[in-house]
């Protein structure tokens, strides 16, 4: 349940902004969201609130997915072209190392309290388990064609995996390896989001420009709504309200009716928008890969917050989860 | 020989997928040109999504169906062999449009798929047109044959757009 903990003190914190209030120390200290720039070859920390910069972290070439350690200390960074996998320090800021992980890793997820990592290998079509310690694999299991996005319930002790080319997410039972099910969506899914309480799924359709509804407890598509023009990134505000989703033909992000699917608003959010996620309930914030910026949106105005200069390429975010929770945030409002 | 007509006929769907594979990667090219001519001359030239080949010195003919609206489709003709373009989106308020490729074919371009947007924006008296677009190698595994690599699409594809901006100004020509 410690996605709807954090998913109350964003929304928290997100009514004390919104009413000036100061923020309290080690409790709401500004997140921090990390960010991957393919061109660039490097990560971008950012501070959200402030909408400004905070580190710049060179990695190997074609970085592509990232993903967070629970406790905000670690960031591993794919790098498809390559077939490696790096490892962050967050608090030095440092590239620690970079290993070798099946032929093109591309989505990447970190479970078991950080000791695992999850992660689709394009071109092999299996998801593939790596000590996350050592960088070794530890197992694998095949799925459909082209793994793209991919997410862990780590409650559920789930992968769900968008076979981009199979048209269908696999259900991949990571206390077995196994594969539980294979759910058919849209045409090419790729990025996907569980809502807070890990009852819904939720994926984005590229070709097809919808987006399927899976039911995790059926493990069936109960709804598939057009969203836009090639979706490529998907994410669910921590109160399950609202769906953000970067429609990249558009260059814009739809905001839809969680409840009635909806579209709200579709603002304009740049050039080849890709990667998305909820910083609260009422903000989210997406990569315009062409555009070299990260965009900040205010989802319930369908405004334009910030825009903040990244390394060329920006392809994927996520949010690092420490700075939301703890007092170990606290540095970041000394600064 | 069973076991082989079992495999073929595994093969078959994927054979005839419509859809565009490519890999984890994508490229961009982004080009711009300044224009003499207004931007609602510039547009509608641009948004006549047929007749691409009265402008674009790489296109020798067109085939086209679905008018200027979403949803219409052109085969273009290059030297190599053809490709097929879908019309996915028309704002003539912003003077945008967007397509994508449809039917690969490396031999006449170098690329495994493609989106691509094309704006006339208001410049001074006249037009400026970016023309972007995100594009996959060839041959996407990691061990791509020259030609068939990111420095071919790039090449390719920066080589389009730049020949053909400088088509269209001809086209459009002066205010």
């Amino acid at each position: 349940m410690r996605s709807i903990s954090v998913g109350r003190k964003r929304f928290l914190a997100a009514l004390g902004l919104a009413a000036g209030l100061l923020p309290v120390r080690g409790v709401l200290a500004d997140p921090l969201i990390a960010v991957v720039s393919q061109q660039a070859g490097v990560v971008t920390l950012i501070d959200v609130g402030k909408a400004i910069v905070v580190a710049e972290i060179s990695v190997p070439r074609v970085p592509a997915g990232l993903a967070a350690a629970p406790d905000g200390r670690t960031l591993y960074v794919t790098h498809p072209d390559l077939g490696l996998i790096s490892r962050i320090d967050i608090g030095t800021r440092r590239l620690e190392t970079s290993f070798r992980v099946g032929r093109e890793p591309f989505g990447i997820a970190v479970t078991e309290a950080g000791r695992t990592l999850i992660v689709s290998d394009w071109s092999s079509d299996a998801v593939i388990r790596v000590d996350a310690a050592s960088g070794h694999e530890t197992g694998r299991i095949a799925v459909g064609k082209a793994p793209a996005g991919l997410v862990v319930d780590a409650v559920g002790r789930r992968a769900y995996v968008a076979d981009r080319e199979s048209n269908q997410v696999s259900v991949v039972d990571l206390a077995t390896m196994t594969r539980a099910a294979t759910v058919p969506t849209g045409r090419a899914p790729f990025a996907l989001a569980l809502s807070p309480d890990r009852g819904q799924l939720y994926v984005a359709n590229v070709q097809s420009g919808d987006l399927s509804m899976i039911d995790t407890a059926r493990l069936e598509e109960t709804a598939r709504f057009k969203v836009g023009l090639m979706p490529y990134g998907v994410a669910v505000t921590p109160d399950g309200a609202r769906v953000a989703v970067a429609n990249q033909q558009s260059g814009t992000m739809a905001v839809i009716d969680a409840t009635t699917h909806a579209i709200l608003a579709r603002p304009k959010i740049g050039s080849y928008p890709e990667g998305i996620v909820a910083l609260s309930s009422q903000r989210a914030a997406a990569v315009a890969w062409a555009d070299d910026e990260v965009t900040i949106v205010d989802v319930s105005r369908a405004h334009v917050v910030a825009h903040v200069p990244v390394g060329a390429g920006p392809r994927n975010l996520v949010v690092l989860p420490e700075h939301w929770e703890t007092g170990a945030g606290e540095d970041m409002l000394e600064r | 020989m069973f076991r082989r007509l079992l495999l073929a006929a595994a093969l078959l769907p994927t054979c005839l997928a419509p859809l565009a594979a490519h890999g984890p990667t994508p490229q961009r090219a982004e080009e711009r040109i300044t224009i003499e001519a207004a931007p609602e001359k510039v547009w509608a030239v641009l948004a006549s999504f047929g007749a691409i080949g009265e402008w674009h010195p790489l296109v020798r003919r067109v085939s086209f169906t679905g008018g200027d609206a979403a949803g219409a489709e052109r085969i273009l003709t290059l030297e190599k062999g053809d490709i097929t373009e879908g019309l996915d989106e028309v704002d003539p308020n912003e003077r945008r449009l967007s397509y994508r490729l449809g039917k690969e074919n490396t031999e006449a371009l170098p690329v495994s798929f493609y989106t691509a947007s094309i704006q006339v924006k208001p410049s001074g008296g006249g037009s400026e047109v970016v023309w972007d677009a995100r594009f996959y190698r060839a041959d996407t595994t990691n061990e791509p044959p020259e030609g068939l690599d990111d420095a071919a699409a790039i090449a390719a594809m920066g080589d389009f757009i730049r020949q053909g901006l400088d088509g269209l100004k001809s086209k459009a020509g002066g205010s």
